[in-house]
């Protein structure tokens, strides 16, 4: 260790390197931590700066990244690479310009923008991605700490608008390769194409039905127990294990007819197509609940977002079960969790107020549930959290206005 | 000395500034519609930029000729008579001859007519102004407003439709990007221009403060 110690040393009285201190800097912050103390209250004794606090999530992300790893395989690595090294040259081209350190928020998402793409995205892609996202979402607006929008889904949002036909119909079935792995649809997909072939928790089953589509296990029991169910020829769509569990064994259901259009076990684990980091939901929350037990991250946001977006599904598949998902599906599927623990969090772009963090988390839930089931896109979590993170500010200032208001005289 | 009288110093630098240090979209922020709108293929930026000067010149020479006769209470409807009648010119010449463009460029052309660059230029300039320095400052308005709307357009029609003016430069399997054929593409890259044009005009004019 002393001979790295005397190497940095060193380098900091190159002459030729002076341009490139804060690329020595950053090294040396991450490997020795930093000298620089607070200049202003509060003080907290503690020898942690940005860097340590952000390897903390860099450490959480681990799990989701080894599970991509072994779903997906080696591409993941490299596409994490091309990410780190395209980002990496954005912020240090921007820290040589403006002579400051280097960012450390960069660590962080040049990680967490790979993990929200598509495991067969060109790696070009993934370069113009980044970059995009570093430079509008980060440095137009001053660099680390004084961004608007998380730059990571300004990254995979630009992507998203401009090559579409790559980020919504190549994703890659988990555990497989070669060209038979590649399918166009995510369970998000899946059930938006279904749902508008097929019939929807009828209460009977009427002759000439060809397709039927059960959200849960009660509307099956229902439809099966109704003597005027008509199930011959029908083909049945079951969500979840539970209503399969019924529909398959039924003897009023023709053998080999009731399929399984999703099972809730495998998206937990990860058996279902989706971006690199968000398929494997156990690895999530097992990164996301470390983080929340360190208290790097706050619980308020995620736990009111996953809850809302509970809620609203629940009422919102009971009314309308054409349109919006069951509330258990919307939790697992697509890259919710992943959002709500790992982006929605973020504490730049999010409030730091209580009330703020529960109006935050709320909104983007009511957001993703109706931009999954009533616009053009199966998936609405990035969306949701883009748009939430433009009010953020409003939201901390309405708090603040309504918690100290001036005292009447 | 004959040459210095056709074109001496001030009047180059009015033809300079319109370009340079009030370049109407980067540092005066005029015009900024019709170039997100127009710019997404070369051909359409360079009809609407030629559109745009020849309209410039053309008020230049009216209201600044005009300009002892034109009553203070009325100027603003005044530069309107002027500038429709240019427009509608212009607008029947592309109707005529390039019916595709005319086509392309839509309702653009009639909006010529509020274009700010040519309601600024004649408020700012050509009202006040004699009727030669009027026309290099319209020329020189034309020319950076033209050369702005041409550049974006070629980044924009290169990576949004793989041609440059119609003819197709990019590989075959290039994989389009859908974005820069639409507004927000247009509003990406002026941001960017305008950012970098601005970052380079502090450094430069940091660095004559401190000399």
């Amino acid at each position: 260790m002393k001979a790295v110690r005397s190497l940095l040393d060193k380098l900091y009285t190159v002459p030729q390197l002076a341009r490139f201190k804060p690329v020595i800097g950053a090294a040396d912050a991450i490997l020795y931590g930093t000298n620089e103390t607070t200049h202003a209250a509060p003080h907290v004794v503690d020898n942690i700066d940005i860097k340590r606090y952000m390897s903390l999530v860099i450490v959480a992300l681990l799990p989701a990244v080894a599970a991509a790893f072994f779903l997906f395989g080696w591409r993941v690595i490299a596409i994490i690479m091309v990410s780190y090294m395209a980002g990496g040259a954005v912020e240090v081209i921007f820290a040589i310009i403006r002579k400051h350190d280097i960012h450390e928020g960069f660590l962080i998402t040049g990680l967490i923008f790979p993990l929200v793409l598509p495991p067969t995205t060109p790696l070009w892609v993934v370069a113009v991605g980044v970059v995009f996202g570093t430079m509008f979402g980060k440095e137009m607006f001053g660099g680390t700490g004084r961004n608007i929008f998380n730059p990571a889904l300004v990254g995979r949002l630009f992507i998203t608008i401009a090559f579409p036909a790559i980020m919504t119909m190549n994703w890659q079935t988990p555990f497989a390769s070669g060209p038979e792995a590649i399918t166009t649809a995510t369970p998000l997909t899946t059930f938006k194409s279904t749902a508008q072939t097929s019939t929807i928790n009828p209460s009977v089953v009427e002759a000439g039905t060809e397709q039927v589509l059960f959200t849960n296990a009660g509307a099956v029991k229902k439809a099966t127990q109704n003597p005027q169910s008509e199930f011959a020829g029908v083909q049945v769509y079951c969500m979840g294990d539970a209503a399969y569990e019924k529909a398959a064994h039924h003897r009023r259901i023709e053998e080999g007819k009731a399929s399984r259009l999703v099972s809730y076990g495998d998206l937990l684990i990860g058996k279902e197509p989706g971006s690199m980091g968000e398929t494997c939901r156990l690895a999530i929350l097992a990164g996301g609940l470390l983080l929340i037990g360190l208290r790097v991250s706050n619980w308020r946001i995620p736990v009111s977002y996953m809850t809302t977006v509970f809620i609203f599904a629940a009422v919102g598949s009971h009314f309308l079960p054409a349109k919006i998902a069951p509330p258990m599906f919307q939790v697992l599927a697509g890259g919710l969790l992943f959002g709500a623990m790992f982006m929605a969090t973020d504490p730049i772009t999010s409030p730091f107020t209580k009330a703020g963090k529960y109006i935050f988390g709320i909104s983007c839930g009511v957001l993703t549930v109706l931009i999954r089931s009533f616009s053009g896109y199966v998936e609405g979590v990035m969306f949701s959290i883009v748009i939430m993170n433009a009010f953020t500010p409003l939201i901390d200032q309405m708090v603040l206005m309504f918690k100290y208001r001036p005292v009447k005289a | 000395m004959s040459t210095k009288q056709l074109f001496d110093g001030e009047d180059r630098k009015i033809l300079k500034t319109g370009y340079t240090r009030e370049h109407p979209i980067f540092v005066v922020g005029l015009g900024i519609c019709s170039a997100l709108a127009v710019s997404n293929k070369v051909e359409n930026a360079i009809a609407m930029g030629v559109g745009v000067t020849f309209v410039l010149i053309a008020t230049a020479v009216i209201i600044s000729s005009l300009r002892s006769l034109i009553p203070q209470r009325a100027r603003i409807i005044t530069y309107m008579i002027a500038i429709a009648s240019f427009v509608i010119i212009v607008q029947k010449f592309l109707d005529a001859f390039t019916p595709a463009i005319s086509e392309a460029l839509g309702p653009y052309v009639a909006l010529i007519i509020t274009n700010c660059i040519i309601m600024g230029r004649a408020e700012a300039f050509y009202v006040t102004r004699s009727v030669r320095h009027s026309v290099i400052d319209a020329v020189g308005n034309g020319i950076g407003y033209s050369y702005t709307l041409i550049a974006i357009a070629a980044i924009r029609e290169v990576l949004g439709f793989g041609t440059l003016l119609g003819f197709q430069v990019t590989p075959d399997g290039w994989e389009k990007w859908v974005v820069m054929s639409m507004a927000p593409g247009a509003f990406f890259l002026l941001g960017t221009a305008i950012w970098i044009s601005r970052a380079i005009t502090e450094r430069s004019s940091g660095e004559e403060e401190g000399e």
